[in-house]
């Protein structure tokens, strides 16, 4: 019997039996429906978490920090300089390194001053995926153009909605560089008392005869020459300016890519990042305990970044270049791991829902078993005139089989659609409610093409299953007897 | 004429609780072919057992069924399955047309195991009921037909597979004199035209008027094998 006339004879059959056949093609259809919209639900988040890490270009890069010291170790921790990133470029895959090269700075725009921080780029570096998310405008000419690049949280510190807005608005960018001289020149003289008048006040007999004296005023002599150098060192400030036109405005970037809010282009940013000392007190005690704070002026080339982040490219496998990170003395970070790590987690949700949705086809294969057996027992005699005929077991068998796989299809089939339906409803209402909350509405579901062969597959296997036992027994029922039943 | 047919020493018991029911016993039975053998005998005789066991709708408890020298016992399921299929018709007394079918679709369906295309089915069944006079029927369901064309569909049903022997167990048992008479005119018409026919009836003056030979049955054993009024 040809595969064609046993569909056309299970769909006949199926037909003849409407109210039967709908309701259990219903729940094979409502099954289905639940498992495609909920696994629908999660590669949707799959697919936004994995097209946010991919636009942003994050599975291609990795993030380079300096070790961390710890107590016991004494060895000295290499430092992540312009030295670092050049052996860190020599890595083979990594097509990128460039710095965090961060400094405080004071911004003017519109009559708006506050403080911000600026970071210095390169133009290859602002040219990846992660500074090229624009909201408006594009990246600076050149890296030594009076410009620069703002992001959204830049936006949201001026209170501005729309970045076009921003777009060749003058940006006044200064940094307060404190000088040694000013520090040492208050130490000598301030307040109007100059160190001669200050050191006459002195007893020195005292000074000699009573260690009491002697301790209360060095400790006296000191405070107050700390408080006076760390006054001029502070209040008597340098300051550098430079104005910069707003050329682009991009998207905010988060945890371990996150930029400051100010992008200049690298030479322009040399200007801030090596005049000097900023204001940043922890800079200060930073120089103080590495012994560096009376030499003249600071190397740039010497100068040590938080972080390096690196450009792999994307055929060459994270391994054997985070090795060679680690083998360089530096720790490293990057998303293409943790990625890994988040499509394990919904590896398990997937599974987790699967296995409901599986749970409940189960319950509508019962309800399949049902059907086929009423209806073995209703066409015992027409089993034994098709035996009469000529049919063999496997015939008939394959003719029930046939039957509960038509169920199999027109359910799976029709709740591919109803759960596809149900996603399009959810993400409707969804949308709303993001919208009416001012988030930027996001896709919640996806339909893969995986998903559909699965929850059809599914479907027809789950149905062929149930349809075994009663074909089983059909292709088994005797034909004298069947003949003889009413 | 050919004994190509022949049982021996074929049995069918079977238990009904603890009381073994002998429906077939020891029969010895040659068919020629082109023979129009009717099987008579009281309710209960073993006719229609014998028929099954012949038409290999029923499996012997011992004995055997030689058919063109083959003996069905040594047939498996999908053999004995072709043998059905290609050698055997079958007529029932209660049709056993699939009520939900056309006439026409009926007939088709006999066609199906044989992987006979759509269109040749369609052909050979149009063709088959047009021979018994149902041209103008092919569409009717069998609810919308009387008993003497239901019948007639049912042989068309089991001629269109072009059988080397045509079992007929009671086909005239549901239909009153007049159709009866017409469906035995039609199988004697048909055993003319060379087709040999195994009728099983209690009705002896039809199996004496129309068949060529008539064995006599009785608690599952043949009791009386003479010629009918054809073959006298």
């Amino acid at each position: 019997m040809k595969l064609r006339d046993m569909i056309e004879i299970s769909v006949g059959n199926l037909w003849r039996m409407k109210l039967r056949a709908s309701l259990t093609i219903s729940g094979v259809v409502i099954a289905i429906a639940a498992f495609v919209s909920m696994l629908s639900f999660a590669a949707g988040m799959e697919e936004n978490v994995s097209e946010r890490f991919d636009r942003l270009g994050l599975l291609s890069t990795m993030q380079v920090y300096q070790q961390r010291s710890t107590e016991t170790d004494t060895t000295t921790l290499n430092p992540l300089d312009d030295g670092a990133i050049e052996a860190l470029l020599k890595i083979p895959g990594v097509t990128l390194a460039y710095p965090y090269d961060v400094f405080d700075v004071t911004v003017e725009i519109a009559d708006t001053q506050f403080s911000s921080k600026a970071q210095a780029l390169s133009g290859e570096a602002a040219r990846t995926r992660l500074f090229s998310q624009f909201l408006a405008g594009k990246s600076f000419t050149s890296d030594m153009a009076n410009q620069a690049v703002v992001t959204e949280s830049f936006m949201e510190d001026l209170g501005i909605d729309e970045p076009d807005s921003l777009i060749g608005k003058k940006l006044i960018v200064s940094i307060g560089v404190s000088s040694l001289d000013s520090a040492l020149a208050h130490l000598i003289e301030s307040d109007g008392e100059t160190f001669r008048e200050r050191f006459s006040r002195i007893d020195v007999d005292s000074l000699i005869d009573s260690r009491e004296y002697l301790k209360r005023t060095y400790q006296k002599e000191l405070s107050e020459a700390t408080r006076r150098f760390l006054e001029g060192y502070f209040g008597a400030r340098d300051k550098i300016a430079d104005t910069l036109q707003i050329t682009g405005v991009i998207e905010r970037t988060r945890g371990r890519s996150r930029s400051a809010p100010i992008l200049v282009p690298v030479q322009t940013g040399k200007l801030f990042s090596s005049s000097g000392f900023s204001g940043n007190p922890l800079e200060l005690l930073s120089t103080i305990q590495s012994g560096t704070f009376f030499e003249s002026a600071p190397d740039p080339s010497s100068k040590s970044y938080s972080r390096v982040t690196i450009e792999i490219e994307p055929t060459v496998p994270f391994g054997p270049v985070k090795d060679s990170v680690t083998a360089l003395g530096f720790r490293s970070f990057s998303y293409a791991e943790e990625f890994e790590e988040i499509r394990n987690v919904f590896v398990y949700f997937n599974m987790v829902i699967g296995l409901i949705g599986f749970l409940a086809l189960i319950t509508v294969s019962l309800g399949i078993v049902n059907t086929m057996v009423m209806a073995i027992m209703e066409r015992r005699r027409e089993i034994g005139v098709l035996k009469s005929l000529g049919a063999d077991e496997s015939e008939i068998k394959l003719l029930f089989l046939t039957e509960s796989g038509v169920i199999g299809v027109i359910g799976a089939t029709a709740g591919i659609v109803f759960g596809w339906l149900i996603t399009r409803v959810a993400s409707f209402i969804a949308k709303d409610v993001m919208v009416s909350k001012e988030i930027d509405p996001i896709e919640l579901f996806s339909l893969p093409i995986w998903l559909i062969l699965a929850a059809f597959a599914l479907g027809l296997i789950v149905s062929l299953a149930a349809g075994y036992y009663p074909a089983s027994r059909a292709a088994r029922v005797d034909p004298v007897q069947a003949l003889r039943s009413e | 004429m050919n004994s190509w047919l022949k049982t021996s020493r074929l049995c069918r018991y079977y238990r009904r609780g603890p009381q073994e029911i002998r429906a077939v016993d020891n029969v010895d039975l040659t068919v020629r072919r082109g023979e129009f053998l009717g099987v008579v005998g009281s309710s209960g005789s073993g006719k229609s057992t014998l028929l099954n066991l012949l038409a290999g709708l029923d499996t012997p408890t011992s004995g055997s069924i030689d058919f063109n020298n083959v003996t069905l016992g040594s047939l498996s399921r999908r053999e004995l399955s072709s043998y059905r299929m290609r050698s055997v018709g079958m007529v029932f007394q209660s049709f056993n047309l699939l009520h939900y079918k056309t006439a026409l679709e009926n007939v088709e369906l006999a066609l199906y195991f044989s992987g006979t295309s759509k269109a040749v089915r369609r052909e050979r069944a149009e063709s088959s009921l047009e021979t018994l006079g149902l041209s103008d029927r092919l569409d009717h369901r069998p609810s919308d037909l009387s008993g003497g064309e239901q019948q007639r569909v049912a042989i068309a049903r089991a001629l269109v597979k072009e059988p080397e022997i045509l079992f007929a167990d009671e086909p005239t048992g549901n239909l009153d004199h007049d159709n009866a008479l017409q469906i035995a005119e039609l199988l004697a018409k048909l055993n003319r035209e060379g087709l040999t026919i195994l009728l099983v009836t209690h009705n002896l003056d039809l199996a004496g008027s129309y068949c060529s030979r008539i064995i006599t049955m009785n608690y599952g054993k043949i009791i009386d094998d003479s010629s009918g009024t054809r073959g006298v």
